[in-house]
């Protein structure tokens, strides 16, 4: 029984970083009401961002949150302000617009190929990083560190967010604007700034994510396809808007991966986690913590 | 000169200069390319019945694709069945799976559907990887299936030369062409278009939007499927990740968006845009600029979705029409 019970915990750890990925998915769905399909590709920005702090400036891994987070918000901000925003003021009547959908696919296509162009295909880590490969013995169980603080690094971002929305005043714009556009822009919100906010903390959150997974990860031009799904089949079960649904979202998409292989093939968990999600669409659409919304 | 010549003038001349397109073109490359862009324009066209007249965006139609060539090379393989009569059937099963995904997410919008429809085609995909064989039905997971070209000849679809499948998938698009222009004339096409747009008052007026839906997915997956035989028949190797792949989904999404979909020239306007520029930015740049094409793709998504949402059809239409309106002196009716 004690692999079973590493396994679940492994996969809570690796669980809650997926988690972390799809914090941004969730938070930007939550004020845009458009589902980013280039998330993934902006996770993919971020870990390379990471890897260049650290190959450049021989940071410590974690210290290159100092770069990432503000370069990624930027990024994010001007990336809505540019690409985003020109569509809803044109589609200002549709509740959740397909074209910006359409946008972000777009998007994530000239992301994931541009660095292929630039950096190649070939798959990048950092080589001899002090976490690399580090385990913690618990009771005979071993636990990876860096996931271990891939986890911390989930629940702190999770908090921080979520504090900044119940707390600042930004945050409650934020919120208000979620809420009801027309309603907040009636009290002198300018919803496309708030909207640049959300989608520049969203963008942020896929950093963190990204400098959580470059100690142990391979970092190449379409690794954020493998988190793209992973993350709307996590914000999808957790609700979609909801920073706690993500995490915990997370963390049943780790389990089953991480518990799933030891009884079939790792491949046959990815059906699994389809099937999962499907039946979750089907059954309850607005996932385990989402407000029920008027589709 | 009549209102009709000026309309069909254009599309006779456009069949003539496809009919003898293989008599100039002689370098197999070229006519290679001609041929997926027929065949991307098909596909297009096929998923247009949904994702444009619907109004709805399908990002899972790989998934036909898939059930069609695997239907068709499993038959002729094992059976020695007619990749015809497998094509029928592989578009048979191919319109049951459609509706069985359409029944329950058409109740879903935007997002949720495009979503719905890639975990669908996802998870079929997995499937197929995962099974060597399906009771008697050998798969061979991973690593497909090869078609050795052994008897060529019409009632096998195989040909050692291009020619017969340039011809074969030009009149596989010009029916499916003449398809959906009768659709768009029907009851059935303004059902669709009125449910896409407005889906409250359609059915407020008593249009049965659900089921307009299913019947246009249902014909939708069953035209998919026959490009998906076609394609197994001309490449002669499938293999999960070549027909199944996410990324043909995406593509014939794009051509719809970008050429204008719901609209019946934008698919075929879109191939005929981007096909090209997917082709010889891999022959000519390939080694050096990987995927450079799919940036170029990408571009011109967003800049026409920022600057023409409905599509590049909308703005040439109207060009089309200032010159012939200049020409001639008429102005043709919508």
């Amino acid at each position: 029984m004690q692999f079973i019970l590493e396994d679940i915990i492994n996969g809570i750890l690796m669980g809650s970083i997926y988690g972390l990925a799809a914090l941004g998915l969730t938070v930007i769905f939550g004020v845009l009401k458009v589902i980013n399909f280039a998330h993934g590709s902006l996770l993919m920005v971020g870990m390379y961002v990471a890897y260049w702090a650290v190959i450049l400036t021989g940071l410590h891994p974690y210290l290159a949150l100092v770069i990432v987070v503000p370069v990624m918000f930027l990024f994010g901000y001007f990336l809505q302000d540019i690409v985003i925003k020109p569509i809803f003021k044109a589609e200002k009547a549709v509740r959740e617009p397909i074209t910006v959908i359409i946008v972000t696919t777009g998007v994530w296509y000239i992301l994931d190929n541009l660095s292929l162009l630039v950096f190649g295909p070939q798959y990048r880590n950092l080589q001899d990083n002090p976490l690399r490969g580090k385990m913690l013995e618990v009771g005979g169980m071993l636990l990876s560190v860096p996931r271990l603080w891939g986890f911390f690094a989930a629940l702190l971002t999770a908090f921080a967010i979520y504090l900044f929305f119940q707390k600042t005043r930004t945050g409650r714009a934020i919120r208000a604007t979620s809420i009801d556009r027309e309603a907040a822009s009636l009290q002198g919100i300018n919803q496309y700034k708030v909207y640049n906010l959300a989608v520049g903390i969203g963008t942020a959150a896929a950093g963190i994510a990204g400098v959580s997974l470059v100690p142990f990860y391979n970092i190449f031009p379409s690794v954020g396809v493998l988190f793209d799904i992973k993350c709307f089949i996590i914000v999808v079960l957790g609700g979609l808007g909801s920073i706690a649904g993500a995490l915990l979202g997370g963390m049943i998409i780790g389990v089953i991966e991480y518990v799933g292989t030891q009884f079939m093939a790792a491949t046959w968990t990815e059906a699994i986690v389809y099937g999962l999600f499907l039946v979750f669409l089907f059954l309850k659409p607005s996932g385990l913590f989402g407000v029920k919304y008027e589709w | 000169m009549g209102r009709n010549t000026i309309r069909i003038g254009p599309l006779v001349l456009a069949g003539v200069i496809a009919l003898g397109l293989p008599l100039a073109v002689r370098s197999a490359t070229y006519l290679h390319i001609l041929v997926l862009l027929y065949l991307y324009a098909y596909l297009t066209t096929s998923w247009n019945l949904v994702g444009g007249f619907a109004g709805v965006l399908p990002l899972g139609h790989s998934a036909f694709v898939g059930i069609g060539a695997y239907t068709s090379t499993v038959l002729s393989l094992q059976y020695g069945i007619s990749p015809w009569i497998g094509m029928m059937i592989g578009g048979i099963l191919a319109a049951i799976v459609g509706v069985i995904i359409g029944l329950p997410t058409f109740k879903m919008r935007g997002a949720y559907f495009a979503l719905a429809t890639i975990a669908f085609a996802e998870g079929i995909r997995v499937m197929v990887e995962n099974i060597d064989n399906l009771g008697p039905i050998r798969l061979n997971g991973p690593r497909g299936l090869q078609i050795p070209p052994l008897n060529t000849g019409l009632l096998n679809f195989m040909f050692a030369t291009k020619e017969p499948y340039y011809y074969i998938i030009l009149f596989m698009l010009a029916g499916v062409l003449f398809l959906t222009y009768a659709i768009s004339r029907s009851k059935l096409g303004h059902y669709l278009v009125a449910g896409g747009e407005e889906p409250e008052a359609a059915m407020a007026l008593g249009v049965n939007v659900a089921r307009a839906k299913l019947i246009a997915m249902a014909m939708s997956s069953f035209l998919t499927a026959f490009a998906g035989t076609f394609w197994a028949q001309f490449t002669l190797y499938i293999h999960p990740k070549s027909v199944m792949s996410l990324d043909i989904s995406f593509e014939i999404a794009f051509i719809a968006l970008i050429g204008g979909r719901g609209s019946i020239a934008g698919p075929v306007l879109g191939a005929l845009l981007l096909r090209p520029v997917t082709d010889l930015s891999r022959i000519y740049f390939g080694g050096k600029l990987p995927g450079l094409h799919l940036i170029i793709f990408g571009v011109v998504l967003v800049l026409v979705m920022i600057y023409q949402p409905r599509g590049l059809q909308e703005p040439l239409t109207r060009a089309y029409r200032s010159v012939t309106k200049k020409l001639f002196g008429h102005t043709e009716a919508a």
